[in-house]
């Protein structure tokens, strides 16, 4: 068991004077020593491979049941993928994806050509959208491609985004015979909020509220149906007719579409049920801040309805859309009161333990548009 | 078999038939038998290994085509027939076909001689042993041929190791059977399973204990021994780790398979695997009883045979399903533990293997033969044989003799690997301060 | 009379054991090498010419790339050198957490490189399986903080992307029970194996001045008995308020480049106990906020180093007081060591080549770039 032929001396390449060292192999080490790794022989010929046979056959052992204790060592590893799948964590990253608003189909991005610019492998590629009438830049995208194949999910262009409108997803399962299907373009690439908020509820939390604040800013700059999601065009449209046909028919406040959003909603429920009929009855205010207050509570109220019942979403959505209004919609009179009805659900959270985080988010966004309609007011 | 046959055509049917047919007829039925059972062992053994190492290394192995995975060495099979068959074209065609052949076509005899159960083997050669080792060098040629024809560096290395590997490691090998047939004093090895019969090493020892078919081999100090050094042969020759140097598949790729493919790489696999299957089992044959075991005896005596024609006929059937069942299970274990060795350790280097096989187990086998012979003296002989000096100890066959035999052959065995090692560690150790003594002290650049 | 002739064998591009497209032109004599010749670049990216068209920032996830193994150390090197450039400040919390990072990265680096060297010398994949899932229980903490298992993409200028979850730490605690186990484990496994003996005693000594004068470092230096690790001799980030202990081999082979290994991971596991128990709360934040990580840093240059799991990993970056590196050069461990193979392995068995190969840890991304 020995290795004779190697008694020759190996020769090396001569090294030149200059390169020569002269070595300290055991200088002074702060905070610590140089340890000489001990070289040790086995106790008794063929021992050792006994032992070395001993920890293998006792691995064999243990396999039979799972190792789902990271503290152990032994047992058996395997997660069988297709059945069983691991959890992923929030962070995870994969693809980049699209984000539109549930409630009013409009996309989160405005095509800063942020990504574009910082994206390593530079495989994302977008074209602003122009106002059809006076042809001038919209904060919109028109068209946004991003080459899943050549797409190196470093992350980057979530980092950057501005409206976070670009987050990167958790679907992994990706794999195609089609190559050229992975050139996604913004149709494949949109996802609504709440999948986003469904895989990543704390990143999502962190960002909502200047992510709703940057949206609302921009969409008031979108003529028309641009900016909003292709898959909500209909939805949206269908929501317009609806409520145009219950202006014209004269009909009593929405409260009826909104019913199950409020019903679901619990925590949500003053916010809404305050802001909501003053949207629906189309006695909209024509004071932005107030506006944007009533419009927001009502998407939180959305939302909470997502949270507690995910049945209820679809429904919650619709109804959300059938009491809007949409950018364009024409406003009607004024309405003064809006601080003073935005403004009392905020001492109203508390008996709402469901969702706190939901209602505190509510609260704090109601008194600020309070705060703004207050101002307002004084000028 | 051959009265069971007797016993269904003549006594039952009343057919007559002359002996020649009752002959062939149940010759026939043991060799269709074993080349049905051949293939599916390899099947199951490879399943069986990819499922143990998995549990070993914390996986779980393959466990999706059929039920727990059983129905892998089948879809491995299509796919292997199915692969193309890429012959190289600077390869010599005709010896690159016949390679594979050669190289299994041998092992596929070496299951005419292995006893599967009382009575059950396809022909009880007087010679079995030597025909079990002589065929299987055979193959040997088959895997020079391979590496030769395929006109690749890798394959070649790999054809001249594993052809060095298997003519060394034969000779440790054969040595350390030897002792097998002077206890039974015959190369039969259905001699060699009957001999391994009641307690200690024959039925007489204790007269008034059952035969549980325990006389194992094994159980001696001579048989131990041997028995290691035998399944440190069989490793080499069935080119198992850590002697799988041949197709060392990090240094030489798959060494003489290299250039093979399709249904052609898939017959040395088969090969192989059988190879090992049946050094398994002749470990098991030699050393452990081979279908020798608590039960097998008294059904033996229950069944129809020449000497006892009042037998029941399904004796014989029953005797020969629990050796069969003693047998596979024996070769099994032993393969697991070839799988756990192939888990656990690292290969040697070539130059290592033939040191070890050369100054380490042919020595040791000699010295076990003089144990065996010490053995053999000790139990049995008596003023006949010029060995009075035992008569105090009674007959022949006496329990205080056996205890003699016993101390004897241990402490000479023991002192021998004890010797030996130490030796070889000695060596090892005065070559490594040698080795190390030029290590980080190099010489100093000789422009300095 | 017989003759006999030298044989000329190609080890790769393409073979199981070269760890990638590395190939290693072979002259044996039987089996005996006599001489054997490197050859590198099969796997050459581009990587220093690339980043020269990239900004700073989009350089940080093609360092991921060049020792795939080894990214959040990659990471560190590269966030040092542009901090240095660009002056940028890295807030206590953000340099633990990097530390933290690196040091798990050298423990799963280790693992896996003993694992594989094992293998090469014909164990079954066993000792590596078992480095794998030790392997894998960090590559979750990774994932977990970091969103990738290998291209991690986690440091940014001044500190790191995010802050480490709730959740991090008592899993952290409960897989610092788990290493000494395996530890432990492998050297029952292999440590006094003979035939691991057999196989790597004597086997690729790489003499003290042989390796000085190559500029080899890391394990495969601290194996040829130099107490040399840039944690201590230039103590960068915050190693300086860390014990732990430099292991050194005595013989320089591949067993003393194992024994080494395997210590290091001993002695990271010390490093981790360290940071878990200094480790400061969340106020200081995970990065430096005035970091700017679109990065402009003033004309000059900059050489930052680190103890990578392999030796030195340095980046050189030079500025020209654009948003992009006019020079950016990798001075990477794996290549440096690499090059002392063809004496390192002359006079040996070719089975001995890539046991030797194997101890050296090389990864391709890294040595061809």
């Amino acid at each position: 068991m020995s290795n004779d032929t190697l008694t020759h001396s190996v020769t090396f390449t001569e090294a030149p004077a200059a390169l020569t060292v002269v070595v300290d192999p055991t200088p002074q080490i702060a905070r610590g020593s140089a340890v000489i790794v001990e070289r040790r022989r086995p106790k008794a010929a063929g021992w050792s491979l006994l032992q070395g046979l001993g920890v293998v056959v006792d691995h064999w052992r243990k396999s039979f049941r799972k190792l789902d204790d990271p503290t152990q060592i032994a047992g058996t590893f395997t997660t069988e993928y297709p059945e069983e799948r691991l959890p992923l964590p929030e962070a995870y990253r994969n693809m980049p994806i699209l984000l539109f608003d549930d409630a009013t189909g409009h996309e989160l991005c405005t095509s800063c050509f942020q990504c574009q610019r910082i994206c390593p492998p530079q495989v994302i590629h977008m074209t602003q959208a122009k106002d059809p009438e006076t042809g001038k830049p919209v904060p919109a995208v028109s068209e946004f491609i991003i080459e899943y194949d050549a797409c190196m999910s470093c992350g980057f262009c979530a980092e950057v985004c501005p409206f976070d409108a670009i987050k990167m997803d958790h679907d992994f399962e990706l794999s195609t015979a089609n190559h050229p299907s992975l050139t996604v373009h913004k149709a494949g690439l949109l996802r609504p909020v709440s999948y986003y908020q469904s895989i990543a509820p704390t990143f999502w939390a962190e960002a909502e509220a200047s992510a709703y604040k940057k949206l609302e800013a921009n969409k008031k700059r979108r003529p028309a149906s641009i900016g909003i999601a292709p898959q909500m065009i209909e939805q949206v449209k269908a929501a317009h007719e609806l409520r145009d046909d219950q202006q014209e028919a004269d009909s009593p406040p929405a409260p009826v579409a909104i019913a199950p959003a409020l019903d679901a909603g619990r925590a949500a429920t003053p916010a809404t049920a305050s802001a909501a009929p003053a949207a629906s009855d189309g006695d909209l205010p024509t004071d932005k801040a107030a506006r944007l207050a009533a419009i927001r509570a009502r998407n939180e109220a959305k939302k909470a309805a997502e949270q507690a019942a995910p049945a209820q979403a679809q429904p919650a959505a619709e109804g959300a859309a059938t009491a809007l209004t949409t950018p364009d919609a024409p406003l009607t009179d004024a309405l003064p009161a809006a601080s003073e009805r935005t403004a009392p659900p905020a001492p109203a959270t508390p008996d709402a333990p469901l969702d706190e985080k939901a209602a505190r988010l509510a609260a704090i966004r109601a008194r600020n548009a309070a705060k703004k309609a207050a101002q307002a007011e004084e000028e | 078999m051959y009265d069971v046959v007797d016993f269904l055509l003549n006594t039952q049917l009343g057919l007559n038939s002359p002996d020649w047919v009752v002959m062939l007829i149940s010759h026939l039925v043991v060799v269709g038998m074993l080349f049905a059972v051949a293939p599916l062992q390899v099947l199951f053994l490879t399943y069986y290994e990819r499922r143990a190492i998995a549990r070993m290394q914390d996986r779980v192995g393959p466990n999706r085509v059929g039920y727990e995975g059983l129905l892998q060495p089948v879809a491995d099979g299509v796919k292997m027939f199915t692969k193309e068959d890429i012959v190289p074209d600077s390869a010599d065609k005709i010896v690159h076909l016949l390679a594979p052949i050669v190289a299994a076509a041998p092992v596929l005899y070496m299951f005419a001689v292995l006893p599967w159960g009382p009575n059950m083997i396809a022909v009880d050669l007087p010679t079995g042993l030597l025909f079990f080792f002589a065929i299987s060098s055979i193959s040997t040629v088959g895997l020079l041929m391979a590496g030769w024809a395929s006109n690749n560096k890798f394959a070649l290395l790999g054809a001249m190791r594993a052809v060095a590997q298997v003519v060394s490691y034969e000779i440790p090998a054969l040595l350390s059977l030897l002792f097998a047939v002077m206890f039974a004093g015959s190369m039969s090895l259905m001699a060699i399973v009957e001999a391994q019969g009641g307690l200690f090493i024959s039925t007489t020892d204790v007269p008034s204990v059952p035969d549980l078919g325990l006389g194992w081999f094994v159980f001696t100090p001579v048989g131990f021994l041997a028995f290691v050094c035998f399944f440190i042969a069989a490793l080499a020759e069935g080119e198992r780790t850590p002697f799988d140097i041949p197709e060392a598949d990090s240094e030489i790729v798959a060494g003489y398979m290299t250039e093979y493919s399709g249904m052609k790489f898939a017959m040395f696999y088969l090969a192989q695997y059988i190879l090992n299957f049946l050094l398994c089992a002749i470990t098991a044959t030699i050393f452990f009883g081979g279908w020798q075991g608590p039960g097998v005896a008294w059904l033996v005596s229950q069944s129809l045979s020449a000497d006892n024609p009042a037998g029941n006929p399904v004796y014989n059937v029953l005797a020969g399903m629990l050796g069969t069942f003693y047998l596979l299970a024996k070769t099994y274990m032993f393969f697991f533990v070839m799988v756990a060795l192939r888990g656990a350790f690292p290969r040697l280097r070539i130059d290592q293997l033939m040191n070890f096989g050369w100054k380490f187990l042919i020595p040791l086998t000699m010295i076990n033969i003089l144990s065996a012979a010490l053995w053999i003296a000790i139990t049995r002989w008596g003023t006949a044989q010029g060995f009075g000096i035992i008569e105090f100890a009674g007959e022949p066959g006496n329990l205080v003799r056996w205890v003699i035999a016993f101390a004897v052959t241990l402490v000479i065995n023991v002192a021998a690997y004890w010797f030996l090692a130490r030796l070889n560690v000695q060596d090892h150790a005065a070559r490594q301060a040698a080795l190390t003594a030029g290590g980080l002290a190099v010489s100093p650049p000789r422009s300095a | 009379m017989i003759t006999t002739d030298e044989l000329q064998i190609n080890i790769g591009p393409q073979h199981p054991s070269t760890h990638g497209v590395f190939r290693m032109l072979l002259t044996v004599d039987g089996e005996t090498v006599v001489h054997l010749e490197p050859v590198f670049g099969y796997l050459h990216r581009n990587h220093e010419q690339l980043a020269e068209v990239n900004t700073y920032l989009q350089n940080m996830p093609y360092t991921d790339r060049l020792d795939y193994f080894n990214s959040m150390a990659n990471n560190h090197a590269y966030a040092l050198a542009v901090e240095k450039l660009a002056g940028i400040e890295v807030p206590e919390r953000a340099e633990y957490i990097r530390v933290l990072m690196v040091e798990l990265t050298r423990i799963l680096n280790h693992a896996g490189a003993l694992g594989f060297m094992i293998n090469d010398m014909g164990a079954w994949q066993t000792p590596l399986a078992f480095g794998i899932r030790e392997r894998e229980k960090i590559l979750d903490l990774f994932e977990l903080v970091s969103g990738a298992r290998m291209m991690c993409n986690y440091f940014r200028f001044g500190g790191v992307v995010r802050d480490i979850p709730d959740e991090f730490i008592p899993r952290m605690k409960k897989l610092m029970i788990a290493m000494p186990a395996y530890m432990d484990e492998l050297e029952r496994l292999l440590r006094e194996n003979e035939i691991l003996l057999a196989r790597s005693e004597g086997i690729g000594i790489l003499p003290r001045e042989v390796a000085v004068s190559y500029g080899v470092t890391g394990p495969v230096l601290r194996g040829s008995g130099i107490a040399y690790d840039i944690r201590k001799a230039e103590p960068y980030s915050i190693y300086d308020r860390f014990d732990f202990d430099v292991p050194v081999g005595s013989v320089g082979d591949v067993y003393d480049r194992f024994l080494v290994r395997i210590e290091e991971m001993r002695q990271s596991r010390r490093i981790l106990e360290q940071i878990i128990e200094q480790l400061p709360d969340a106020s200081g934040g995970h990065i430096n906020p005035k970091a700017r990580q679109n990065v402009r840093p003033p004309v000059g240059d900059a050489y930052a180093r680190v103890e990578s799991p392999k030796g030195e990993l340095g980046f050189y970056l030079v500025s020209d007081g654009g948003t992009k590196p006019y020079r950016y050069k990798v001075r990477a461990p794996s290549f440096i060591n690499l090059t002392p193979l063809g004496d390192m392995c002359r006079g040996y068995k070719v089975a001995d080549i890539v046991v030797i190969l194997g101890s050296i840890d090389i990864v391709m991304g890294e040595v061809d770039r």
